[in-house]
């Protein structure tokens, strides 16, 4: 069985375009002895490979190279330089840049500290952790010790999430809600009114959330964030 | 012709730095490189595959146009999807403006049903090309163009990221739920189709 979990992360490697030649050699041959990796493998195989064919083009792209070229506009992309550099400008972030004045939201909104609101034994929370990139550190309440964070650790209320820089993890729930950490960011999840409340300290976090989700907030040291959509991202400075 | 082998195994930011120069070919080369992506990708947006393929012509010459104003060379592959994408919506918009007149192009997704598939596919019958189509097509919309980056153009979950500016693990997170939907909504044809 657990020879079995490593195969599927395999597999999923594969889907992924991600695996290596040796760990797809590997993959195999323990598909050919397990009936149950093998049904699983084929049937991604076959999946890639159906969405593949259905979606090719009639058109030889050799074909289409030539009779292109000659619809092109011969003064259109004129050489400029090194405009691209010399003009680029900062991404326009889709960030939520939140306003240090929502008092009514940071009086809901804010964290308790602890000791105030946060139970005794901290309970375990149907969260995951879905993608650790780089150094995250996790600190379960109560604990001066800061681990790492891994695949597999269990998530409790209280914890405290620490991405350092060029670092990040994407927290997980069951119905594939997705709450993605950024670098240089603090995440503390705390208890209010009996719901896991998501307190970002500092840095930059982006909530994929499946629709229709019940209320969702994000609280920062400045307010409270509701969640509208299925999608944001919030900042705090 | 050792220009020619050299264009091909030449990065997207080398080709984009000739074609801007004035070198058509290596345009070509990208035009290439790319064709069956942008395709798919008006696929997902376009019911009838000969108006796909022409919204996929006028996307290449729309980024060959804009080609000067693309920030990163690194990132051609995630900028022509946006175009494309955009080209979809024009295209669209240009069908719902005309829908009384002759001659409109872009028959909508709505439509679908009453086009049988082209028989391109030599592996799939034309009612499992439709029924994956469709599949592909009932996905969010963001998990479309990851669907056909990964599925068609190859290109790994981490190459997408880096295309798109995303993080791979957030990249890996979509494709992960776009595959699990995929499954079951194609499992009668999994099923079906001899493993």
């Amino acid at each position: 069985m657990t020879d079995c979990t490593k195969y599927k992360n395999l597999i999923e490697k594969y889907l992924d375009g991600l695996i290596a030649d040796s760990e797809l050699a590997e993959l195999r041959v323990h598909a050919e002895a397990c009936p149950r990796c093998r049904e699983e493998f084929d049937r991604c195989v076959l999946m890639q490979s159906a969405v593949k064919q259905a979606f090719s083009s009639s058109t030889a792209a050799e074909q289409v190279r030539a009779s292109l070229l000659e619809k092109l506009p011969v003064e259109s992309s004129r050489f400029v330089g090194t405009a691209w550099l010399a003009g680029r400008r900062a991404a326009v972030a889709a960030a939520v840049v939140l306003a240090a004045g929502v008092l009514a939201g940071f009086a809901l909104g804010r964290f308790s500290g602890p000791g105030q609101t946060a139970p005794a034994v901290t309970a375990e929370v149907p969260i995951g952790v879905g993608d650790v990139q780089g150094m995250v550190l996790v600190r379960h309440e109560g604990s001066g010790l800061w681990q790492a964070l891994k695949a597999d650790s269990h998530i409790y209320l209280g914890d405290a999430f620490h991405a350092a820089a060029n670092s990040g993890c994407i927290l997980r729930w069951a119905d594939e809600s997705t709450l993605e950490l950024n670098q240089n960011s603090m995440l503390v999840l705390k208890s209010y009114n009996g719901e896991t409340q998501f307190y970002l300290e500092h840095g930059e976090l982006t909530a994929a959330l499946e629709s229709p989700h019940p209320p969702f907030f994000i609280s920062t040291p400045h307010g409270r964030v509701e969640a509208l959509g299925t999608e944001f991202t919030v900042t705090v400075e | 012709m050792a220009d020619e082998s050299r264009q091909l195994m030449a990065r997207d930011e080398q080709l984009i730095s000739l074609a801007l120069s004035g070198q058509t070919s290596a345009f070509g080369v990208i035009v290439e490189r790319y064709w069956k992506m942008v395709v798919a990708m008006a696929l997902t947006r376009i019911a009838d595959p000969a108006e796909a393929e022409d919204v996929a012509q006028e996307s290449f010459i729309r980024a060959y146009c804009q080609l000067h104003s693309l920030r990163d060379p690194s990132r051609f592959a995630g900028w022509l999807s946006k175009i494309t994408l955009q080209q979809c919506s024009d295209s669209m918009r240009r069908a719902v403006r005309c829908k009384s007149a002759l001659g409109c192009k872009a028959t909508p997704l709505n439509e679908l049903d009453a086009k049988p598939a082209e028989p391109a596919n030599p592996g799939l019958t034309q009612r499992q090309i439709h029924f994956v189509r469709e599949a592909v097509r009932r996905l969010p919309q963001k998990f479309q163009s990851l669907i056909v980056m990964r599925f068609v153009a190859g290109l790994s979950a981490v190459q997408i990221a880096e295309q798109l500016g995303k993080r791979p693990g957030a990249i890996r997170v979509r494709l992960h739920r776009a595959y699990k939907i995929l499954r079951r909504d194609l499992a009668p044809l999994l099923e079906e189709v001899e493993l």
